[in-house]
């Protein structure tokens, strides 16, 4: 039945694409939110989409390591490293951003211009050849530089690192949106790299709270070169 | 000569490795040095001399696995004559230092000085026989490397430092310049080979042809040291250690002036707009001058001695500078007449630079300063050192009969015959870069005047000067072997006229040794214009001091001695009733003001019970470095202000900031990849 075939294949691929776009979404939910916790609480449910978007593009191209990945993305990013961090929120004394370096307002319009910077970049990708998720080749760009971006403007520790999540989850989609992932070896390594870091911005949270409230490098590193008198 | 090049090489290499075996055995370390220098020197005067006399020039190259690299030497007449000036200043400062290093014993590594030493000299002499464009910038700034190590030997003293920092940025812009010279002959050439670059020089379109010019002038004139590029000299040469100094300011700048003749006549074939050459000779003037003019004003023996170099230099250049519009405008006789006197002069300053620099050294040998305001009486302590330097300081004056006088005398001869030029800018021109050597002549001469005469003449004036004493034998015999080259280079110019034409002919095509001179009276004649003869000179020269002492003899009554006390007045004769060096140059500074803009600071400090009586006064008077403090200042303020501020954007305070660099780094690739 090659009609049946069509329209599953054409459903599969606008579940893709709407799966994408409620990564996106989560991620402009992140720049717009000021409670850390509530920014936890949106990673949890980015990696949930990024799961599901996973499974789909597994059923579509029946790579079928792409479940294992998914799995293993619903069981770490949606549920062990939110936990990690929660965990880490609730003993800090400050639980919102309280002085992001670009305001929220200008925050979301950065990120929208990003979003049209992603598609731009994206145009000559997608001429070479159609591919089955070739939206979220766009978007999965654009949440790679809303995860910079997020990085760049938040002063918390807690805010960037949920950043560099984001960064790492845009990646996994441009991963499945242009080779339907990468090999399940390299998968399961960048899986294990994520959770040990989580780990470790847990420990360190905890240690850094106390000091310092952003990582800062020291006031300044070189010391005046004296000049020589002739 | 392959042979004799292998052994050269090796007596250097020896002199390289072997001192560095023999830790702390300072005399075996120091006669090893340079008397395995001073043999590879001897070496290299023999092949430079069968170079010179070969028709066909010797040639050797090795492959290497560095492509466009190949370690090829080729000694034609032009790098012979230039191997046959290192090799003989080398051989006199080799000999020299034998004694002059014994000052550094315990002081300085003799192991390093001496294999650095080895290192600046072996450098120096395959730079003018480099064959390869590539190899000729390695051996280019293996020379500035080792002989900023040799500034910079005594490191512990904050001034030798600035110095040596000094000069190594300097040398550095130099090079920079000269490896775009070769570049654009590289483009034109598609080798870098300075044998394509002869076959295709011809061929480089004019504009390149500019670029290539202006850079060889700014690059090798960073390494001659022309006015306004000159400002390291007077720091990096008086530093170094004295023999160094000699072989710097006497040989290394000359290497500069191999390079611009190379880069002009051998590779662009003499084949330039004429422009270029008014270009070189206005430089050549004003670095004439302005160098003489600041020599003047120097009270440190050695500095004053770099100033005059940069003098020097001008004059070569302004002997080139001739040649090459004579050859913009087809005479090639002049113009190889031209290239004749700036390769003479080249010569000559070698020889009597380094006499003077040795000289210097000894000075500085038997005194410890080079202040010559300490100095003073030292020709009764120092006689052989005192009738060296001055033979040294006559020639340097350009006075007959010594070898100074005779390329000036060219020079002077070839700026005149410019009335055949069909151009009469440049009619007047030539003249008025005459008129301009003569006073820059003039000037000399008070300058080495005064650096002769408060030397050595009067009682001395510091404690080290009284008690000063004669130096070693191996001394003198470095300064008495240059005085006499200056003398047999001054009476012979039949002899070494015919090997500079020769030099001159492979690549202007003519040879002109026929017609300047005439073989019967020993004389030199340019273009049947005026002519000269050295021997002659001389024995006229004696005569009439003969006769002059003779009237004075006669004339002057009887010569009555009396025992009295000399301008007594009731008071001993003191050294403080001497001519100071800044008393015998205070009126050119006068002269001269708008050009030194001196500064005079009188301050004085008054008894607080009246103010009618000083407790102390303090005297201070300067001139402007006018080069530094108006070109060089700001250039480095601007480096300084914009550096400072790329640190402030680099260095941040916040992690965001780095972040966002790198953000923006990766928005700008991608826009541009895309």
């Amino acid at each position: 039945m090659p009609v049946f075939q069509e329209l599953i294949h054409d459903v599969q691929g606008q579940a893709i694409n709407v799966c994408s776009m409620f990564l996106l979404l989560s991620s402009f939910a992140i720049v717009a939110q000021r409670s850390l916790a509530s920014c936890v609480s949106l990673y949890a449910m980015q990696s949930f989409f990024l799961g599901f978007t996973a499974m789909v593009v597994a059923n579509a191209s029946g790579v079928h390591h792409l479940y294992f990945a998914a799995a293993l993305n619903f069981l770490i990013k949606a549920w062990l490293i939110p936990r990690i961090l929660h965990r880490a929120v609730d003993r800090l004394n400050v639980k919102r951003e309280v002085e992001p370096l670009v305001n929220i307002p200008s925050s979301l319009l950065i990120c929208g211009g990003l979003m049209i910077l992603a598609l731009y970049f994206s145009q000559p990708i997608k001429q070479i050849g159609p591919l089955l998720t070739n939206d979220s080749l766009a978007l999965g760009l654009a949440i790679v530089f809303i995860g910079c971006f997020i990085m760049i403007s938040r002063r918390k520790l807690v805010t960037q690192i949920v950043g560099f999540l984001t960064v790492e989850n845009g990646l996994f989609l441009l991963a499945t949106a242009i080779t339907y992932g990468m090999p399940l070896i390299v998968e399961l390594g960048v899986f294990f790299d994520i959770l040990v870091a989580a780990l470790i911005f847990g420990v360190l949270l905890h240690r850094i709270q106390d000091t310092v409230e952003s990582a800062r490098p020291a006031e300044s590193r070189f010391e005046e070169v004296g000049e020589v008198a002739p | 000569m392959t042979i004799l090049f292998l052994s050269i090489l090796f007596s250097y290499l020896g002199g390289i490795f072997l001192p560095l075996c023999f830790p702390n055995r300072e005399f075996i370390q120091n006669t090893m040095a340079h008397g395995l220098a001073s043999v590879a020197c001897l070496l290299g005067l023999v092949l430079g001399y069968e170079g010179l006399t070969d028709p066909e020039p010797w040639h050797i190259a090795l492959s290497s696995n560095i492509p466009l690299l190949e370690l090829s030497l080729r000694l034609d007449r032009l790098a012979a004559f230039f191997l046959v000036m290192i090799s003989l200043v080398g051989l006199a400062t080799s000999v020299y230092a034998l004694g002059y290093v014994t000052e550094y014993y315990g002081k300085v590594s003799m192991g390093t000085l001496g294999s650095l030493y080895n290192g600046f000299l072996l450098s120096m002499t395959l730079v003018v026989l480099a064959d390869n464009a590539f190899f000729f910038l390695i051996l280019w700034e293996l020379m500035s490397v080792t002989s900023y190590f040799l500034v910079v030997t005594e490191h512990e003293k904050n001034e030798v430092r600035y110095a040596g920092l000094f000069y190594l940025v300097m040398t550095h812009i130099g090079t920079a310049f000269i490896i775009l010279t070769f570049l654009v002959l590289f483009q034109n050439a598609e080798s870098f080979s300075f044998e394509a670059f002869r076959q295709s020089g011809h061929t480089v379109p004019e504009r390149l042809g500019t670029v290539v010019f202006l850079a060889a002038l700014i690059g090798f004139g960073t390494k001659a040291g022309i006015v306004p590029l000159h400002v390291w000299l007077p720091y990096a040469h008086p530093t170094a250690p004295s023999h160094v100094s000699a072989l710097m300011s006497g040989v290394m700048v000359k290497t500069a002036i191999y390079g611009l003749i190379r880069v002009y006549f051998d590779f662009l074939d003499g084949e330039f707009p004429w422009w270029w050459g008014v270009v070189v000779l206005v430089v050549g003037t004003v670095s004439a001058l302005l160098g003489v003019m600041y020599a003047l004003m120097q009270h440190d023996l050695k500095k004053l001695l770099a100033y005059s170099s940069v003098e020097n230099i001008g004059i070569i250049l302004m002997g080139i500078g001739a040649g090459m519009i004579f050859s913009a405008y087809g005479f090639p006789e002049l113009a190889a007449l031209g290239i004749i006197a700036g390769l003479y002069h080249t010569l000559n300053h070698a020889v009597f630079k380094s006499l003077l620099f040795l000289g210097a050294g000894s000075l500085l040998y038997a005194t410890h300063t080079r202040n010559m305001e300490e100095y003073g009486g030292l020709l009764k302590r120092m006689p052989w050192t005192g009738l060296f330097f001055l033979i040294g300081a006559v020639a340097i004056s350009a006075l007959p009969p010594t070898n100074g006088f005779v390329s000036e005398w060219l020079i002077f001869q070839n700026l005149f015959l410019a009335y055949q030029i069909p151009d009469i800018l440049l009619d007047i021109l030539l003249p008025i870069a005459a008129a301009m050597l003569a006073l820059s002549g003039g000037l000399a001469l008070a300058c080495f005047a005064k650096a002769f005469g408060i030397s050595f003449l009067a009682l001395p004036r510091g404690s080290h000067a009284k008690h000063a004493q004669e130096t070693p034998i191996p001394m003198r015999i470095g300064l008495g072997g240059l005085a006499v080259m200056c003398l047999v280079l001054g009476m012979g110019p039949i002899f070494v006229i015919p090997v500079l034409d020769q030099v001159s002919a492979e690549f202007v095509g003519v040879s002109v040794a026929e017609r300047i001179l005439t073989m019967d009276g020993w004389a030199l004649t340019t273009a049947n214009f005026a002519s000269v003869s050295m021997p002659a000179l001389a024995i006229m020269l004696l005569a009439l001091s003969g006769v002059g002492l003779l009237f004075a003899h006669l004339l002057g009554g009887k010569l009555q001695s009396r025992s009295y006390k000399t301008w007594g007045c009731g008071l001993n004769v003191t050294s403080r009733m001497e001519y100071t060096a800044t008393g015998f140059a205070q009126p050119i500074k006068r002269m001269f003001s708008t050009v030194y803009q001196p500064t005079i600071k009188l301050e004085s400090e008054m008894l607080e019970e009246s103010r009618y009586f000083a407790k102390r006064k303090h005297f201070d008077s300067y001139i402007t470095p006018f080069f530094q403090q108006y070109l060089y200042e700001p250039v480095v303020n601007i480096f300084l202000r914009m550096s400072d501020r790329l640190r402030n954007m680099t260095v941040a305070h916040e992690l965001n900031l780095y972040l966002g660099y790198v953000f923006a780094a990766l928005l700008v690739v991608l826009l541009l990849v895309r």
